[in-house]
């Protein structure tokens, strides 16, 4: 989130769309409630009505995959009709820039594209720069190839008659939708948008939230309370999962993990390759540096290039996301697997093949709280043969969260602490302590060794106390880092050197601990210090910033937007921002001074992002899911071009002919992800204790089914079972002339566990997002008929 | 005297999470009891003795065609002029100082008057085993969380209840709350009403409905039946059902008497059209 939960009660107007907050982020609703109660709108947008839509003022609908038409024809209608927000365009946005004339896009390609490796040549996206290395800007927003004028272009195909064929919007729920929206477009209002997985988890998934920054920055919204783009995570701690590089692409901080490339083979090399010329990541060497010196400790020294070469490197060109995972899986190429609270058996895309895939592992370690559908893969009750399975399976029992200490970083990044409730059960334990055992027998067994992989695990500075039992005090001192000779605390991340003097286990949150005995994550100072940003209460990254971009919030002179809603201001008198919140800038940067409305500072431009390069393009652009009941409407090109695809036979793609019915996947508030921590819980699991599909009255009817028939539902990669609940909620849609039917269930079943049911994810396809490689769960095709 | 407080419930502004129902299976230590798919999201289709609250849903299209998703948490209303209390035969249900009713399982027989009279049908019985294997009945329902009111704290549903949509105080003060709230909400639903059935005396659970009563599956009248009603059509028979012939006898004059001795509370208006008399 740009933003955080609490601030949603300052907002004008929330348009909710690739999410359902009310069923699956309850506490969402507090804050939106009373915004409601101020007056505040909500909008719903869904293809089916939830219990988000009964809160809303207005809902319409639209078809799973038709999310950038949609925003899209929002972004041609506030360009065409002038909704924007003028002064917030043409001086906190790359609108003015002018763009290199080797962009250019036709039919559904942009410039630059290679069919072969379904990928495009980035550089040809670039910004033009005047002899001084200054970019051109035409303040006017009238040279044809100003980001501004391009953007209009792109979005003028985007008409409003075009759009509700392809996403079967009623054409004046739609209108109405824009017209809501657009009203915080006017200075000193302020709207958000929330969203979740309804919009990530598409082939164009990166590009939906792309298309969000356009509308947002377009209407002045980004850095204003009440305002931003505001992602609600999946889980507790998700947001701190990403934090701490569990992404394989990312170290701690959103870093770059190395690739094995000649360029990065040395330290220096790598550096150069991953630090911009310009914006904040300039900093990036001491971030990486002071990482390192917390990874090796006093192994890591200037000479050995802080222990660069320990670290280890990806292949280049290789992917190690999920999906690919499983593809090398697949292909005998992993020989062991560690499970960390995952269950892809359930949760996994394509999940039959998945689990199929697991068979072809030598070992696996399976740390949970419960034995799952995935670490019983190999049992007579998941369908499989234990005699033909070779896999050695060992099964770790982890504690909860409630029987350890530590933290977990909320979807508002805020790193809050939680203390041990109860003593674990049994000879459960916790994540950490696992890990930290795991490293002591590594370093053990490696201790004599020569074996090149020896190095690394020697250097590997492991001090979290003694015994077996780790001191998540000094773990928590690591991650904001310390004075490498005399251990004290650093203050914040702006004091981390890249000579080595400093160590910082992960730079974003450097300022949690900041002296002796501050751990600011364990602040609960409930007292508003102004604007409901509780800036007392735990500590939220970076610098303890409540809203990012916050500079925005006020004129390009310093002055908010609103009087009722202000952010940070400029003082002059004292010569510094000041305000409701911590600036997100430079504190005593004045407005007039050079970079003084560089409220996006981290981009090199210093402008926030109307045009942004992408895999796929530097604007959103509409095709189809990977299984659609309709041709392109906007282009002959069908699916995004730079997606990516995988194994063969994971790639099974169902056609409109035989799997006519759209289908998408959700969760319910009851049930957690794949399941595990809530189908054993009696009290949960009779709250929502079977697998159902919605359909909707017409499909119904169509299909002879009746509500709470069983049902089987099918798609190229399998079939399940499941009840009817035939709901008013879900209507069919008409698109470009047909009648198109939509189907939803949740994906939180499987056969272990009190509440039982079939899994989704049997259905789901393997593909996903050309950037993160989300798989696409939220729209693929499928057919029903009476069990 | 401890105050009369009000469970307010204002069904617009619940977003159905049902964490009032785990809530309170929690506070009592209730047990889960799955039933078979409901056809909807609704977990259990009425209250039972071991589920006190129940979240209903309901798809309602109303009269300009719109689609309305409506919830509405359901537990006993703790009316002023309880039927429960009426008919029991044992005295085991009785009002507090708070306004709620609560059964007194020491006293209650498991006879079942209360069940079959409860106009809003939120009371069941459970059956348990005694040591020796013998099973017995008790009558169960939402206690307000009576004991957590005697040590100043409020029922654990309103506690838990995020958005708001419940709140629990004087009873005054909480009128007052519903009332306003449904000048706010006449706008968007015309239907509005504030449901205290006058015909029950009003009651300790009051609700901000954005539709009619019927549309809740709430009865739009809800009356007090008569004592002779009572007795003829419903006691007896069920009473000799469950107690067998020869204690019914015995209980038949202990009950009338107690009955008809209530005139206090037994205002019979009921057969006249159940108008409050408040």
């Amino acid at each position: 989130m740009t933003n955080h939960w609490i601030d949603l009660q300052h907002t004008d107007c929330a348009l909710i769309m690739g999410g359902n907050p009310a069923e699956n982020h309850p506490i969402s609703f507090r804050w939106l409630t009373k915004a409601k109660e101020k007056g505040g709108k909500i909008i719903s947008v869904d293809p089916r009505f939830t219990r988000t839509s009964s809160q809303a003022d207005l809902y319409a609908p639209l078809r799973s995959g038709s999310d950038i038409a949609f925003v899209g024809g929002m972004i041609n209608y506030i360009l065409e009709n002038k909704l924007y927000h003028e002064e917030y365009v043409k001086n906190y946005t790359n609108a003015a820039l002018i763009v290199n004339d080797t962009y250019s896009f036709d039919d559904g390609i942009f410039g630059g594209y290679d069919e072969k490796t379904r990928s495009y040549d980035k550089t040809l996206w670039g910004f033009k720069k005047d002899e001084n290395d200054k970019y051109v800007r035409d303040n006017t927003l009238q040279d044809p190839n100003c980001v501004f004028q391009l953007m209009k272009k792109h979005f003028s195909r985007y008409d409003i008659d075009t759009v509700v064929e392809v996403t079967g919007t009623p054409k004046d729920a739609y209108v109405k939708v824009i017209e809501m929206f657009a009203e915080t477009g006017k200075p000193g209002k302020a709207g958000t948008i929330m969203y979740a997985m309804g919009t990530t988890q598409h082939t164009v998934g990166s590009q939906n939230v792309r298309a969000f920054g356009i509308l947002q920055l377009l209407l002045g919204n980004i850095g204003l309370q009440g305002g931003g783009i505001n992602a609600m995570r999946g889980e507790s701690n998700v947001q701190g999962s990403t934090d701490f590089g569990l992404l394989y692409n990312n170290v701690t901080g959103y870093m770059e993990t190395p690739t094995s490339t000649p360029e990065e083979a040395t330290y220096k090399g790598f550096l150069e390759k991953v630090t911009p010329k310009a914006g904040y990541w300039t900093n990036k060497p001491k971030f990486y540096t002071s990482m390192l010196k917390a990874y090796y400790g006093n192994s890591a020294t200037a000479t050995n290039e802080f222990g660069y070469q320990y670290m280890p490197k990806l292949t280049p060109k290789k992917d190690y996301s999920h999906m690919r995972v499983f593809d090398s899986m697949y292909k005998g190429e992993i020989e062991g697997l560690f499970m960390f609270g995952t269950n892809p058996v359930v949760g996994g895309p394509n999940a039959g093949k998945e689990k199929e895939a697991l068979s072809k592992l030598k070992w696996m370690v399976a740390i949970d709280l419960w034995e799952t559908e995935s670490s019983a893969f190999w049992q007579k009750e998941a369908g499989a043969n234990p005699a033909e399975i070779d896999t050695e399976v060992f099964f770790l029992p982890a504690c909860s969260s409630f029987e350890k200490e530590g933290s977990v970083s909320n979807s508002g990044r805020w790193m809050q602490y939680r203390w041990q409730a109860i003593a674990p059960k049994g000879k459960s334990k916790g994540d950490l302590e696992i890990i930290h055992m795991l490293a002591l027998r590594q370093k053990e067994l490696y201790k004599n060794s020569s074996h090149p992989a020896a190095a690394a695990v020697k250097a590997l500075d492991w001090n979290y106390g003694h015994g077996e039992h780790p001191d998540i005090d000094l773990v928590c001192r690591e991650i904001n880092g310390y004075d490498t000779k005399t251990k004290t605390q650093i203050a914040g991340f702006k004091d981390l050197l890249d000579d080595g003097s400093t160590c910082s286990g992960n730079w974003i949150y450097c300022g949690f601990y900041p002296e002796e005995g501050k751990n600011h994550s364990k602040r609960r100072d409930n007292k508003d210090t102004g604007m409901g940003n509780y800036l007392n209460w735990s500590f939220a990254w970076p610098a303890n910033r409540r809203i990012l971009g916050n500079r925005a919030s006020a004129t390009p002179d310093g002055k908010p937007w609103s009087k009722d809603r202000v952010g940070i201001q400029w003082d002059a008198a004292q010569n510094l921002w000041v305000g409701n919140d911590v600036p997100d800038f430079t504190k005593d940067r004045a407005p007039k001074d050079e970079g003084g409305l560089s409220a996006f500072f981290m981009l090199p431009t210093g402008l926030g992002g109307l045009f942004g390069v992408m895999n796929e393009g530097p604007f959103p652009e509409h095709y189809e899911p990977y299984e659609s009941p309709v041709t392109n409407a906007f282009s002959s090109v069908q699916l995004n071009p730079a997606t990516k695809f995988g194994v063969e036979e994971f790639m099974t793609q169902g056609s409109a002919k035989d799997y006519p019915i759209i289908a998408t996947t959700y969760r319910v508030s009851e049930h957690w992800q794949a399941g595990a921590m809530t189908r054993n819980l009696p009290w949960l699991s009779e709250l929502v204790a079977y697998m159902f599909v919605e359909i909707s009255e017409e499909l119904a009817k169509e299909k002879g089914i009746k509500n709470k028939d069983k049902v089987v539902i099918t798609s190229a990669r399998g079939n399940i079972e499941a009840y009817a609940m035939i709901t008013k909620r879900f209507k069919p849609f008409k698109i470009q002339g047909k009648v198109v039917h939509q189907v939803g269930m949740p994906w939180h079943f499987g056969y272990k566990g009190i509440a039982t049911g079939g899994s989704a994810n049997h259905l789901t396809p393997h593909i996903g997002d050309a950037n993160t490689n989300i798989p696409e769960y939220k729209a693929f095709l499928c057919d029903v008929r009476r069990a | 005297m401890a105050k009369e407080y009000i469970k307010y419930v204002d069904v617009t502004k619940c977003d159905g999470c049902r964490a009032c129902m785990v809530a309170c299976k929690n506070w009592n230590d209730l047990p889960a009891e799955p039933e078979e798919f409901q056809g909807s999201l609704q977990s259990h289709a009425k209250v039972t003795a071991n589920t006190w609250n129940v979240l209903n849903f309901i798809e309602h299209e109303n009269s300009k065609g719109d689609l309305e998703y409506l919830f509405r948490h359901s537990s006993c209303f703790h009316c002023t002029d309880a039927a429960c209390e009426k008919v029991c035969p044992e005295d085991a249900i009785s009002y507090t100082d708070f306004g709620s009713v609560v059964i007194n399982n020491d006293k209650c027989v498991g006879c079942g008057y209360c069940v079959q009279n409860c106009p809003f049908d939120v009371i069941s019985l459970a059956t348990y085993k005694d040591k020796n294997g013998k099973e017995y009945r008790k009558a169960q329902k939402c206690t307000m969380c009576t004991d957590r009111l005697e040590e100043g704290m409020q029922p654990a549903c309103v506690v838990t209840c995020h958005p708001g949509a419940m709140q629990f105080g004087n009873k005054e003060d909480m009128l007052t709350l519903a009332e306003k709230r449904l000048s706010e909400i006449k706008e968007k639903f015309p239907n509005a009403n504030i449901y205290n059935p006058a015909g029950v005396g009003g009651t300790h659970t009051i609700y901000v409905l954005a539709e009619k009563p019927s549309v809740y599956g709430l009865p739009e009248k809800p009356k007090v039946p008569t004592s002779a009603v009572i007795w003829k059509d419903y006691a007896q028979p069920i009473g000799k059902l469950m107690l067998g012939a020869t204690t019914m006898a015995v209980m038949a004059g202990f009950v009338s008497n107690k009955l008809f001795n209530k005139g206090g509370h037994d205002h019979g208006q009921d057969e006249e059209g159940g108008d409050s008399d408040e």
